[in-house]
């Protein structure tokens, strides 16, 4: 019998570029979600409030149009750090509705039908899958976040003008970084969720789960402790604080900005960690 | 349908294979977490309470019609001439503006002088006052009692109420008795069961048996902890006489309402899991449905867990300060008596049960569609 | 009476639009029955169906006189792998085979050593401690089979319970059939390997399509299918002289042959006409050394009647 050695050696040929194979299982995942009805009827919901403050923001630059209106309900009528704190807290609720039914199909189908080897058999990292997944709820998020938001704030730099603009540039920065961050947070929750549970239903079960029981258990330890600082365990809250900072309002009552800070990173660390142990391409029974 | 003793039997020994599944689960460690999260928090703050009096009973007790006497306006010499022996004495100069003046704008602006500042406390084995001095002159009293067993009670009532019932036990009960049908669907083990001589309705029995017996001990165990752990640091003489007279029945009342929360959630979900391929979603409605209980008809409120759960609860729950996600689950529903809640839930769950156990002799496997 | 087949009358199912089986009617009597058809053609909806795992939207079916709707009853006397890829994760093998043995009434004991008998019938006993979940595929489907007949059953049904066994555990699986077979139980299984199948059983259910296209023993179906000529070898040593006296028969349709010349492909339209013609030359004194029936197997079978009659 003739024996042929073989030596096995990995696929040396030309490849893609990282990024464009990396943007490949983005590319199919949004196909996948916009398929979902419930996805845009999620997505067309959740633009109806930056449509409201769109109309908000041009009443408020035409109160010639409304000379019925008091005066002092017209002073009210401010585009200022507090309306796009209310337009922010508004999205935040939507954009964790919509991670909590898109984000748990993104891993969870994968590990339960065991299709982990196959990705990472392919010139795909395992940090390249995260980031991958990723980036379908950025893109996702971004478009019920910041997007709109930015889109709000330039209409109202345009109706109001360049005085206006360089008095406020910073809004429209904090709209941008605010929501980054908070995007980065809600997808890490989704995807840690998703890879921890493996059915992706109980997934998003989870993700509810997550901010409402976390909301739950601050209101908890600071009844029964008597302090405040049991908010830094609710990460909308702590989110909130946050962008009050960033939009120069008044933070409201409880743990400092830093201290917010401090627990939204260690959060998203806990998450990354989480991810880091499940994402595995072997499972070991023991 | 007659019921027979191989029935029961197999009933059982479905419902100890389940337990040991609903118990152990890494899966389900988070329950645990979940239940036992009040006695921890209630234990820590005992565990502060015991550290802060010790702190305070260092430099030993200060008489109470002393602390009493003392008046804004009286120079820091003579109070430490009456009560010489504070319990905390920090002296230090505030150079920035007081804090009643931050929002007038002109005074930002002038230079600041600088003020000696003092904080002085008084314990009187009951109570904490809080002096504190501006250039050596009281300008503010606070007296706080050290140990306060109603507002512990009142707060208990409101953890109980607003995160026991409506968070820990609602998604407890869906992660546990979800994962009885609906989760073997997902991990396609289900037909394991239906390959056995076992009527559906006596798996049925068995698994629904596992999960109230598995949520009860944990829930119900956590409520009589977080109670137990919420007395503990109480010693006074009210707090005993309260024990002696209420406690016990409250204690009672609260792991009644735990348990039959695990009955009636377990029965929804156990049901939701059967009929429907996405329970989340309907899981959510009976949460909102559940939080807007009180503002529907009555006739429509006693459609709730709730309802019945809250009747049962030995205190009312009413808080102040609502956080806005929080508000939408803060809805205090009118209350029933005791024995119309506990039949009410009962009759509910029968109810569910009654169409569980329909929709599980039709159940097919199809694992394909999960 | 308790019957003694498992009887399908007038079954269909569907899944939604999607057809699985439509106006099934079946006797299967005690013996070694394969279900042989194309992925999709409706085998294991089959199984379910007389498992009670699925319920037919029309029909009725009962197994040794039992309704699928009594799991109580049924499952007593019925055992089934299913091909279902997957066991509780908390499960050892023991476990997994001992946990069900204790809903049948017997004792913890007893099931243990039930169970232990079982996994000893299909060779798993050294990794009977070991979980489930960690088991190889082929480990996966003994575990299964050993799940299956743990209680012996009457009827055994099998979804492709030769899948992933290695050579030596697949002929001691076979045997354990035939050994069911022969105490005159039901041994209803689905294979794809034809050549297991052709081995095997006593008889055969062809099915495409969710309907069934042929039924029986072999070679009572080949002699039904009139419109394909049936195909015989005929060793010999003189094939032109016979090739040439069989041209003579009406019947027969296309001969070929081997190159060796010591070897007839006869095709033939009647096959007793065409027993009578080869004993008319035999006792010409033509030396035949044996006829081979060619297409008396569940591949050619297959092949008339599922895949287009291409064999």
């Amino acid at each position: 019998m003739a024996i042929y050695k073989r030596g096995y050696e990995r696929y040396r040929g030309p490849l893609n570029g990282h990024w464009s194979r990396l943007l490949v299982l983005p590319r199919f995942a949004w196909q996948r979600l916009f398929q979902q009805r419930l996805v845009l009827v999620l997505m067309i919901a959740s633009l109806i409030w930056p449509l409201l403050c769109g109309l908000f923001i041009y009443l408020s630059n035409r109160l010639d149009l409304l000379p019925s209106i008091p005066g002092d309900i017209k002073n009210m009528l401010n585009i200022n750090g507090k309306f796009f704190l209310i337009f922010m807290n508004t999205q935040a609720v939507f954009s964790v509705m919509l991670a909590a039914l898109a984000g748990p199909g993104l891993i969870a189908p994968d590990l339960s039908n065991n299709a982990l080897p196959l990705y990472f058999s392919r010139p795909l990292t395992r940090l390249d899958y995260v980031v991958a997944r990723m980036t379908t709820l950025v893109g996702l998020l971004s478009l019920v976040t910041w997007l709109p938001g930015l889109l709000l704030f330039w209409m109202q730099s345009g109706m109001a003008g360049w005085d206006w603009f360089t008095k406020y540039w910073y809004l429209g920065v904090a709209v941008f970084c605010g929501f980054a961050v908070w995007i980065l947070v809600v997808s890490l929750v989704a995807l840690a969720c998703s890879a921890y549970v493996k059915w992706r239903i109980v997934a998003g079960g989870l993700v509810l789960g997550f901010f409402f029981i976390l909301t739950g258990v601050a209101q908890m330890v600071n009844a029964v402790l008597r302090v405040d600082w049991g908010s830094l365990l609710n990460p909308t809250r702590s989110m909130y604080i946050l962008w009050s900072a960033m939009l120069g309002e008044e933070p409201p009552p409880g743990p400092g900005v830093w201290a917010c800070v401090a627990m939204l990173t260690a959060m998203a660390v806990i998450l990354g960690l989480i991810l880091e142990r499940k994402l595995r391409a072997v499972e070991v029974i023991s | 349908m007659t019921i027979t003793k191989v029935q029961v039997q197999q009933a059982w020994t479905i419902a100890r294979i389940e337990m040991r599944r609903a118990f152990l689960s890494k899966r389900g460690l988070w329950v645990y977490l979940l239940a036992l999260f009040p006695a921890v928090a209630f234990f820590g703050h005992g565990l502060q309470m015991k550290f802060m009096e010790e702190r305070w009973s260092r430099n030993g007790l200060t008489q109470a019609r002393v602390v009493d006497s003392f008046t804004k306006g009286e120079k820091v010499d003579e109070i430490l001439k009456r009560a010489p022996n504070p319990s905390f004495d920090h002296e230090w100069t505030n150079r920035r503006e007081d804090e009643g003046d931050r929002d007038d704008k002109d005074r930002k602006t002038q230079p600041e002088e600088p003020q000696r500042r003092r904080a002085i406390s008084y314990y009187d084995g009951q109570r904490v006052i809080d002096l504190r001095f501006t250039n050596g002159v009281l300008v503010e009293k606070h007296v706080r009692f050290f140990r306060d067993p109603t507002d512990d009670r009142r707060v208990f009532a409101v953890i109980f109420q607003f995160f026991y019932l409506r968070l820990a036990i609602f998604f407890g009960c869906l992660g546990i008795f979800m994962n009885l049908f609906r989760g073997e669907m997902l991990d396609k083990t289900l037909h394991f069961w239906f390959l056995t001589p076992v009527r559906r309705e006596v798996l049925l029995a068995g698994k629904y048996l596992a999960g109230l017996v598995a949520s009860t001990v944990i829930f119900g165990g956590g409520a009589l902890l977080g109670y137990a752990a919420m007395l503990w640091p109480n010693t006074g003489v009210d707090a005993q006489a309260f024990i002696a007279a209420a406690g016990w029945s409250h204690a009672f009342w609260y792991a009644a309402a735990a348990t039959l929360g695990c009955l009636g959630y377990g029965s929804v979900f156990l049901a939701a899991g059967l009929l429907l391929k996405n329970p989340i979603i309907p899981a959510a409605v009976i949460l909102l449905w559940e939080s807007i209980n009180n503002f529907l008809p009555a006739a429509l409120q006693k459609l709730s867990v709730l309802y019945y759960l809250q009747s049962l609860c030995p205190e009312s729950a009413l808080i102040d300060e609502q956080q806005p996600l929080l508000r939408l689950l803060l809805a205090p529903a009118a209350p029933a008596s005791k024995s119309l809640a506990v039949l009410g839930l009962v009759l509910v769950t029968a109810l569910v049960l009654w169409a569980a156990s329909r929709a599980v002799t039709r159940i097919e496997i199809n694992y394909s569609t999960e | 009476m308790k019957g003694t087949e498992v009887i399908f009358e007038d079954v269909s199912k569907f899944y939604g639009e999607v057809l699985g089986v439509n106006k099934v009617t079946l006797h299967i009597p005690p013996g070694i029955t394969s279900l042989v058809g194309p992925n999709g053609s409706g085998k294991t909806t089959l199984m379910n169906l007389m498992t009670g795992l699925i319920h037919p939207g029309r029909g009725s079916i009962t197994v040794l006189g039992l309704s699928p709707r009594d799991p109580e009853q049924l499952m007593r006397v019925t055992g089934y792998a299913t091909q279902f890829d997957s066991a509780p994760r908390w499960a050892t093998g023991m476990e997994f085979v001992s946990t069900g043995l204790t809903l049948y009434g017997y004792s913890p004991t007893e099931a243990r050593d039930r169970a232990w008998q079982a996994l000893e019938q299909v060779g798993l006993t050294e990794a009977a401690g070991r979980k489930v979940a960690g088991y190889s595929k082929g480990m996966r489907q003994r575990v299964r089979l050993a799940q299956a007949i743990a209680h012996d059953p009457q009827v055994l049904v099998l979804d492709e319970p030769l899948n992933g066994l290695d050579p030596l555990v697949r002929a001691e699986t076979i045997s354990l059939f035939r050994r069911y077979a022969a105490e005159g139980r039901h041994v209803i299984l689905s294979s794809h390997v034809l050549q297991e199948v052709d081995l095997i059983s006593d008889q055969v259910i062809l099915i495409a399509n969710g309907m069934i296209v042929a039924e029986g023993e072999i070679r009572g179906v080949r002699d039904e299918m009139s419109e394909h000529p049936s195909q015989f070898i005929i060793r010999c040593r003189d094939a032109s002289r016979i090739a040439s006296l069989l041209f003579c028969e009406d019947h027969v349709t296309e001969i070929k042959m081997n190159d060796d010349r010591l070897g007839l492909l006869v095709l033939t339209r009647n096959r007793e006409e065409f027993s009578r013609a080869l004993t008319r030359i035999a006792l010409a004194g033509h030396v035949i050394d044996g006829v081979i029936p060619s297409d008396e197997s569940v591949d050619a079978l297959y092949e008339y009647l599922i895949g287009g009659g291409r064999a």
